[in-house]
């Protein structure tokens, strides 16, 4: 057996280091064109502090690489508790920054609170599936309040688009946990029905017939069938009630505009900015009009150009084979991590991984997604890629976790 | 090792307690022991299990992450392959502006090169709120020599107007003060300045009616779009257009074509970059510099010798139409409409009593007096009037015409039997009051249509009337009775016509050159500002024939030569060029003293200019038009006016002649 350092794999870490390098030049062209004067002066120096962050990221990396695993297990607790209290710190003594109040800060330098609790919570998560006594399903439900207390918090805060990474996060480590499959099936349908009902409630109709065939093909239990339809229908319900009833008119334009955004009634407010977004995609092309030189991003016209919207930028500039490089580079990185948590040996870090694997996934999905205007606008930055240090942070912490994991994947007994 | 994982119990092992316990003690730095039980322990077997975890829920997750990518490639390749097409069209409608690039207006010269109007630059300090630190007031303040209150005011109203753009605060900037700012502009961020454009006059004359002034384009008559030109597309508002005179008439060939730069704009609608760098953008083109026929010491002389008076002169080139010098006084300085009139200044010009707005010497109408003895002559040798002996046949003139007995027809003096040449030299009205008796009032208006009176004159003046030459038709209508002795004062140019300087000007270029009539002319010609063409002033007739015997003309003009060196004319003769020339003095209406008239052509042999000079209310013709337009004659010939007695008798007359002044109750 080689030396535990020897493990070290290194396509994930070339994977991290060329993502990073496609958010900085993105960042650079972003922030650094001819209109760069009429930038906000923060968003400025957004290139150069990411360049700084990514520093302090390697530095963190190296760290996590030469601390033994088990000493995070030994200080999970701790770390999720520490988690929560930063939560409720920002949320009582906090700044607001872009609707959010979830950042603190020490003198100059700030760190968002919510982007943090996402390792603790993690960890926590981890370390309490895979110290179960008993059956799989017995650490189901705790593991969920695990997930869902910061969630919480994270809404008081404002933040809905990261409470749900949260909460999409159950799933995931139930299906790396051994919950049973028709569990998780059963949970996903909420989602799903969710999101096709805002499609048009015949849509989530049809769908809520597929559930009932394929829980049937799955289980061939009627009850398991029932709960299936039950799940959908009342997702159904409750959304079109919400959407018709409880949410206010701005809220339903912000959940409805990603359909239509070129809709009048969109278009001069929450639908602008998709639109905006689509143009640049489109006037991407094939080989995009090149870096520094893509009209809609040089000219400004979509927000948060440096943060959630920079993969516009990439598709604008580096065209769809420049964007699709970026897609299968996160391809990559999520499949090799996925890879690390099949061969760690020790549970608690093979559910570190695949946890990381399915932040990034949730993070991917619902950040391109919404840059493509498939998705609902839901603020949540792309990994590696955005503008951010926080999140730089706390994605190069969950990626280094794994990868500190698959270093010592064979020392399984010295866990115990 | 993917054994190990796959399916389970990859390792089941009972730790002892104790190691469990030493481990502890070996390995953990916290403070609180945790106990570590990472495994699956089961009640039934009573073994430690790994996670069941199975290659299908690898699997599972794998093509979970796949299928979310496939989604996400799939809707990529769909905005950007196949809605390429309409997805960059809106990028384009968001981003590409076409700019205007507006070519600097042309320049006008006079006909010996020497610049009259170009442009000046104007410097516009601007402010962009949104860059700008305010703790820098006092020294923008300071520089631009106002009060620290008024930059903060006019950065409120930038700021309410758009913070991100440029917004010009401060016009008309000295040059001083601009290069002090453009030194400090390190230090003052969010200042910047425009150079724009504004007309210079560099000449001391004035020419106020042949160069004309320019204005901002209005509303009105930017959604009229019939009065500006073909292609409305070129004006927007607040572009400037000529208004009168050269400005006006030649406004298409001064402004030319604006040139497009298409750029991409940001959202706040500032330029970013250049569209395909530049390739598509057109510079502006068909801009053309004019130059002029007018000599401008020519132009600077005639003003200045019409001090104190009101009238008008024009004087052309009898070769070429080409117009030397135009006046038409009182006027006004052109550099009052450069800037920004100010409404009281527009007020007290158009209802100030002697109009200096209105161009007389295109539009002033008045009886000819005796310059219009020559005309006469010419219709009546023509017309055969005086007999088969011609311009050997005599008119016998006793001081008055037989009809009026000396009560209306009255001569200036008794001149006893005169030919036609002796008449026009002692301007015998007797004589013309003949001829006119002897011809038909048809035939005298088609002979003055003929040469150019009546009609509205061919040329590139913006302004003009055509001038009143009665017929019977005329008189019909307009009188209950009239008789011949209407039409009888006609011959010795009084009572109901009226002729303009310019008409009179041109028939005595006709007379000068033999007999051809030019189409007057401002321009002698245009050049292109970028290739250096140069082109012809359009629209202009060809000359045409009076179709007058030579043998008349040469009368005539023999005539009018006798006019100049012994007759009225004789006190302004040109030193050493023999001239010829006609006074005249028309009948001014009411109680007003009469009008001065005079046309002269120069010099006899080669005629060079020909002019034509009104002064009103100065008194008879050779008082106050004959020195001015003889001085005039002598400066274009000469170059200069020579001192000589006879220029200091020209001078005096000239200076000391002062029109009656325009009250109510002498009209």
């Amino acid at each position: 057996m080689r030396h535990w350092h020897k493990n070290l794999d290194f396509p994930t870490l070339l994977v991290w280091i060329a993502l990073c390098s496609c958010g900085l030049i993105a960042i650079y062209s972003a922030t650094h064109g001819d209109a760069q004067e009429y930038l906000l002066n923060t968003v400025q120096r957004n290139f150069q502090r990411q360049v700084t962050w990514l520093l302090i990221c390697t530095s963190a990396l190296l760290v996590i690489m030469l601390v033994p695993i088990r000493l995070f297990i030994r200080f999970t607790p701790w770390i999720y508790l520490a988690s929560l209290a930063l939560l409720i710190l920002a949320l009582v003594f906090g700044r607001e920054l872009n609707g959010a109040r979830s950042w603190i800060y020490f003198g100059p330098f700030g760190f968002q609170s919510s982007e943090l609790a996402k390792v603790g919570t993690l960890l926590m998560a981890a370390f309490m599936l895979s110290s179960r006594k008993g059956s799989a399903g017995s650490t189901a439900l705790p593991v969920v309040g695990v997930l869902v207390l910061p969630a919480i918090l994270i809404v008081l805060q404002n933040d809905l688009g990261t409470a749900l990474v949260f909460v999409g996060l159950i799933p995931i480590l139930w299906l790396w946990a051994g919950i049973r499959l028709r569990v998780i099936g059963l949970l996903i349908i909420f989602p799903i029905a969710g999101y096709l009902t805002i499609l048009g409630w015949t849509v989530a109709l049809g769908f809520t017939a597929v559930v009932g065939i394929i829980a049937w093909f799955t289980t061939r239990s009627p009850t398991w069938v029932a709960l299936g339809i039950l799940a959908s229908v009342i997702t159904l319900g409750v959304a079109s009630f919400a959407l018709n009833t409880v949410f206010k008119p701005h809220q339903v334009a912000r959940i409805e505009s990603f359909l239509n955004p070129e809709a009048d009634e969109y278009r001069a407010g929450v639908g602008f900015h998709l639109v905006q977004s689509k143009a640049a995609l489109g006037s991407g092309g094939w080989f995009g009009e090149g870096h520094m030189k893509g009209s809609q991003t040089q000219g400004r016209y979509i927000p948060e150009q440096s943060t959630d919207f920079v993969f516009s930028v990439i598709g604008e500039e580096w065209g769809f084979v420049g964007s699709i490089l970026v897609l299968l580079l996160f391809a990559i990185l999520m499949l090799r991590l996925v890879r690390l948590a099949r061969e760690i040996e020790h549970p608690f870090g093979s559910i570190v991984a695949a946890g990381a694997a399915g932040i990034f996934l949730i993070h991917i999905s619902v950040n391109i997604g919404m840059v493509l205007g498939l998705l609902p606008v839901i603020g949540i930055p792309l990994p590696f890629l955005s503008y951010g240090g926080s999140a730089l942070l706390t994605n190069t912490t969950l990626m280094g976790l794994a990868l500190a994991a698959y270093m010592r994947r064979s020392e399984f007994a010295l866990y115990i | 090792m993917h054994l190990g994982l796959s399916l389970l119990i990859h390792f089941s092992y009972s730790p002892p307690r104790e190691q469990f316990g030493r481990s502890q003690r070996v390995i953990v730095l916290g403070w609180q022991p945790v106990p570590l039980e990472p495994l699956y322990y089961n009640l039934s077997d009573r073994k430690y299990y790994t996670i069941p975890l199975t290659d299908y829920r690898y699997w599972l997750f794998t093509s979970a992450i796949g299928g979310v990518l496939v989604i996400l490639s799939l809707q990529l390749f769909r905005l950007q392959i196949a809605e390429q097409q309409d997805l960059s069209s809106i990028a384009r409608g968001n981003a590409l502006r076409d700019i205007r690039i507006i070519p600097a207006r042309g320049s006008i010269y006079d006909r010996n090169g020497i610049p009259m109007v170009n442009n000046r630059p104007t410097y516009t300090i601007t402010l962009t709120p949104r860059n700008f630190d305010r703790a820098q007031i006092p020294l923008l303040a300071d520089h631009l020599g106002v009060e620290d209150s008024v930059v903060v005011l006019r950065l409120e109203e930038a700021q309410a107007w758009n913070p991100y753009r440029p917004s010009p605060s401060f016009s008309n900037v000295s040059f001083g003060r601009y290069a002090r700012i453009l030194e400090d502009a390190y230090r003052l961020k969010g200042v910047g300045w425009e150079v724009g454009q504004q007309r210079h006059y560099s000449t001391d004359a004035r020419a106020s009616h042949v160069l004309g002034y320019t204005g901002e384009i209005t509303k009105t008559e930017l959604s009229s779009g019939s009065f500006v030109s073909a292609d409305t597309a070129i004006y927007r508002q607040g572009d400037i257009l000529g208004r009168t005179g050269i400005e006006r008439g030649y406004e298409p060939w001064l402004r030319g074509v604006p040139g497009v730069a298409r750029r991409w704009i940001n959202v706040h609608g500032l330029e970013v970059m250049k569209y395909a760098q530049g390739q598509s953008d057109q510079p502006p083109r068909q801009v053309y510099d004019i130059h002029l026929a007018l000599d401008h010491r020519v132009q600077e002389l005639a003003e200045s010798l019409f001090v104190n008076k009101r009238g008008a002169a024009i004087a052309l080139d009898p070769k070429t139409g080409g117009i030397i010098a135009l006046v038409s006084k009182p006027d006004y300085p052109l550099e009052l409409f450069s800037g920004d009139l100010s409404p009281q200044v527009w007020q007290d010009l158009s209802n100030h009593p002697d109009t200096p707005l209105y161009n007389r010497a295109s539009m002033n109408l008045m009886p000819p007096g005796s310059t219009w003895k020559p005309f006469m002559a010419l219709l009546a040798l023509s017309e055969g009037l005086l007999g088969e002996r011609g311009e050997e046949a005599t008119i016998y003139c006793g001081g008055y015409h037989p009809i009026g007995r000396g009560r209306f027809f009255r001569c200036l003096g008794s001149h006893g039997h005169q030919t036609t040449l002796e008449a026009i030299k002692n301007s015998c009205n007797t004589f013309f009051f003949e001829l006119a008796a002897r011809m038909d009032l048809s035939v005298f208006k088609r002979y003055a249509n003929h040469f150019g009176f009546g009609v509205k004159t061919p040329t590139d003046l913006e302004e003009q009337t055509a001038g009143l030459i009665p017929d019977s038709a005329y008189f019909n209508k307009t009188r209950s009775y009239w008789s011949k002795s209407d039409v009888m004062n006609l011959g010795i140019g009084q009572g109901i016509m009226g002729v303009t300087p310019l008409q009179l000007a041109r028939y005595t270029a006709a007379l000068a050159n033999g007999g051809t009539l030019h189409a007057p002319r401002m321009v002698s010609y245009l050049v292109n500002t970028q290739t250096g063409e140069k082109i012809d002033p359009p629209g202009l007739p060809a000359p045409t024939s009076l179709g007058i015997d030579t043998a008349y003309v040469n009368l005539v003009r023999r005539g009018m030569r006798l006019v100049m060196e012994e007759g009225t004319g004789r006190a302004s003769q040109i030193p050493d060029i023999p001239s010829a020339g006609k006074t005249g003095t028309a009948q001014a209406p009411g109680n007003l003293r009469d009008h001065s008239v005079f046309i002269m052509f120069a010099p006899f042999d080669d005629p060079q200019i020909a002019l034509a000079v009104q002064c009103e209310n100065t008194g008879d013709g050779s008082r106050c038009a004959a020195p001015i337009g003889s001085l005039m004659a002598e400066q274009y010939i000469k170059g200069e006016i020579p001192t000589s007695w006879r220029t200091d008798v020209r001078m005096e007359r000239a200076l000391t002649a002062t029109s009656q002044p325009l009250s109510s109750e002498n009209q």
